[in-house]
């Protein structure tokens, strides 16, 4: 096994005030891992992450971040070891990119939040690797989508986090963002060891680039397992509740399907 | 580069904010129905021990006074720069969401029924009554604040709020005896008049530590600024901070209440004309800043309220109402979103 687990949840279930939206999600991530989190809409993807975010309280259950209990973090210690991308749209006003990207550093600053030599340099870096340089001064609400994401993925690099929690981060972004985004996080993922957890809508995306599947249907985690053990037969039609082979007839007609086998995603059983 | 430019900014801003305080309190201690010089005010200011009628004039009425308007005016500025961050709601602040209101009927109703018996209000009981009618003004807001996820209807809410409290309380002043009403009335008006050393000295103890508090609140604030969500992740304690802001908004806007009445659009005008001279809205900068231009704002328009129609004295809300309403209406007209 070598390297322990980062993130690890047993029987956990969440919901909002004893209404359980997903039961008994067992599942485990460890440093440079993506594991992505599909099913349908309402299924509860978000709920999840939410819930390992420390936002809503599990209902049963335990999550255990680095082998210590989630409920036992301090915020500064929590938000070091884990950041997110959540849906929800900031807007705030009158600030610029840099300033969103440096609101990341805030579990490392003093008590009025002034930037030290250190984090000027962790920014500095942040904002090159996730390649924002020329938008840094611009405000943060002249951007667009693509833009937007890319920065507060720098936000959430900021905190240097060992989990990165992400929600439908590509959902707004064009297919030619869409896939910069992914190809990035590989990177990170790559060079930094973070492990990242994440919902996606985009089944392609998450075939392509999550090292492992956790499908949500109905109130539960349905199915775990590589990318190719979730994409086999009619799973993925019943996952959605479609008749068999729809998946298959949509993803032979996307363009998305030609891009993908240049790379080292799926080893020919597209049939 | 782009850094030094900004710091520039902030540093040439906050050089005219501190000039301007130093002209308008000047002006402030010279203008008045006595007519004093300026030899004659500088000689009382120096000499505070003689029996003079200008040391009288400058000791007792004018520098309390004066020093009353810039020190509640800071405090009214900061109280809606905080709301307006917490809320994310650029024309909130403790007028147009009703928390003045709430506490100006609270204070009437305590005046009421202690003259009435003759007992004298102390300042620190106003204090407390303000408080707490702000508290209920507040629990309202936070209340309807759930329920509408609208800005606007947040905001027409709280001029409901403010609208009920402001008719119970003049249904109060109504049946109120009639050596009262004298009193009440100038001051549910709204005025920095009659306010003297020992007001003031119980207002600078309750907003000096509600503004340095804020003050030290700035670093949550600059991440509640990226919404709730954000500032959870990188490690607020949410319910503290909730809490902290509400309570220091409160108590700033119930301390100006209790002293000078209910004063409008100094909550909203003021944070707006700050993030557009700073061109920033970080709270660590826009805290000193709102309340050097909340001075800077109240003791302009006190000059006015005194000097226009001298020796008859406006309304201090009728003066940042016409100065401070077009501000709110130019700011709404230039949103982008």
């Amino acid at each position: 096994m070598g390297e322990s687990a980062i993130l690890r949840t047993e029987q956990l279930t969440v919901g909002y005030e004893k209404r359980p939206v997903v039961s008994r999600v067992t599942l485990e991530l460890k440093p440079g891992e993506m594991l992505g989190l599909i099913g349908p809409n309402g299924a509860g993807k978000t709920t999840v992450l939410r819930t390992i975010l420390r936002q809503l309280p599990p209902l049963e259950g335990k999550i255990l971040l680095k082998g210590i209990p989630l409920p036992d973090y301090r915020e500064r210690d929590l938000a070091r070891c884990c950041a997110a991308v959540m849906t929800v749209r900031a807007d705030p006003e009158l600030m610029r990119c840099e300033d969103v990207v440096a609101a990341g550093r805030y579990p490392y600053t003093g008590r009025l939040g002034i930037l030290s030599e250190r984090d000027r340099r962790i920014i500095e870096s942040t904002v090159r690797t996730v390649g924002i340089e020329e938008i840094r001064y611009a405000d943060f609400d002249s951007i667009s989508d693509g833009q937007r994401q890319r920065v507060l993925l720098a936000r959430a690099l900021c905190q240097e986090p060992e989990l990165l929690v992400l929600d439908e981060p590509t959902s707004f972004l064009d297919i030619r963002h869409k896939l910069e985004f992914m190809e990035l996080l590989r990177q990170l993922l790559r060079e930094k060891r973070i492990a990242v957890i994440m919902s996606l809508h985009e089944l392609e995306l998450a075939r392509k680039y999550s090292d492992r599947i956790l499908c949500i249907r109905e109130g539960r985690a349905d199915r775990q397992g590589t990318p190719d053990e979730i994409f086999t037969g009619t799973y993925i039609d019943s996952l959605f509740d479609m008749a068999p082979g729809s998946w298959r007839s949509v993803w032979h007609t996307q363009s998305l399907a030609g891009r993908c086998e240049r790379k080292r995603c799926l080893p020919g059983n597209l049939e | 580069m782009e850094e030094r430019k900004r710091t520039a900014r902030s540093g040439a801003a906050f050089l005219l904010l501190a000039v301007l305080l130093l002209v308008l309190l000047w002006l402030n201690l010279l203008a008045g129905s006595a007519g004093l010089r300026a030899e004659e005010v500088l000689h009382a200011l120096i000499h505070r021990k003689e029996s003079g009628m200008a040391a009288g004039i400058v000791w007792n009425i004018r520098l309390p006074r004066l020093f009353a308007a810039a020190l509640l005016g800071g405090a009214l500025s900061v109280s809606g720069f905080l709301l307006q961050t917490f809320f994310g709601n650029p024309i909130a602040g403790p007028f147009v969401l009703g928390i003045s209101s709430g506490a100006k009927l609270a204070v009437a109703f305590t005046m009421i029924a202690c003259l009435g018996r003759g007992i004298a209000v102390s300042s620190v009981s106003m204090v407390v009554a303000a408080f707490g009618g702000a508290m209920l003004s507040m629990s309202f807001i936070l209340l309807a604040s759930r329920k509408l996820k609208s800005m606007a209807l947040l905001v027409v809410c709280g001029v409901m709020i403010g609208y009920i409290c402001s008719a119970l309380t003049e249904i109060a002043v109504t049946f109120a005896d009639d050596s009262n009403i004298v009193n009440l009335h100038n001051w549910s008006m709204g005025s920095f008049s009659g306010i003297g050393w020992g007001n003031l000295g119980v207002s600078a103890l309750v907003t000096v530590p509600a503004v340095a508090g804020s003050f030290l609140l700035s670093k949550p604030m600059s991440a509640w600024q990226l919404g709730e969500s954000h500032a959870q992740t990188v490690g607020v304690n949410l319910s503290r901070f909730r809490t902290a802001l509400i309570l220091l908004s409160s108590i700033l806007a119930a301390s100006v209440t209790a002293f000078a009445g209910p004063i409008s659009f100094v909550g909203v005008a003021v944070p707006h004309l700050m993030k557009s001279l700073l061109k920033t809205a970080k709270p660590i900068l826009l805290i000193p800043a709102c309340f050097l231009g909340g001075a800077v704002f109240c003791l302009f328009c006190d000059l006015t309220a005194r000097m226009l129609f001298a020796p008859t004295e406006l309304s201090i809300s009728t003066v940042t109402a016409v100065f401070g309403a077009p501000v709110v209406i130019h700011m709404l007209m230039n949103r982008r979103r």
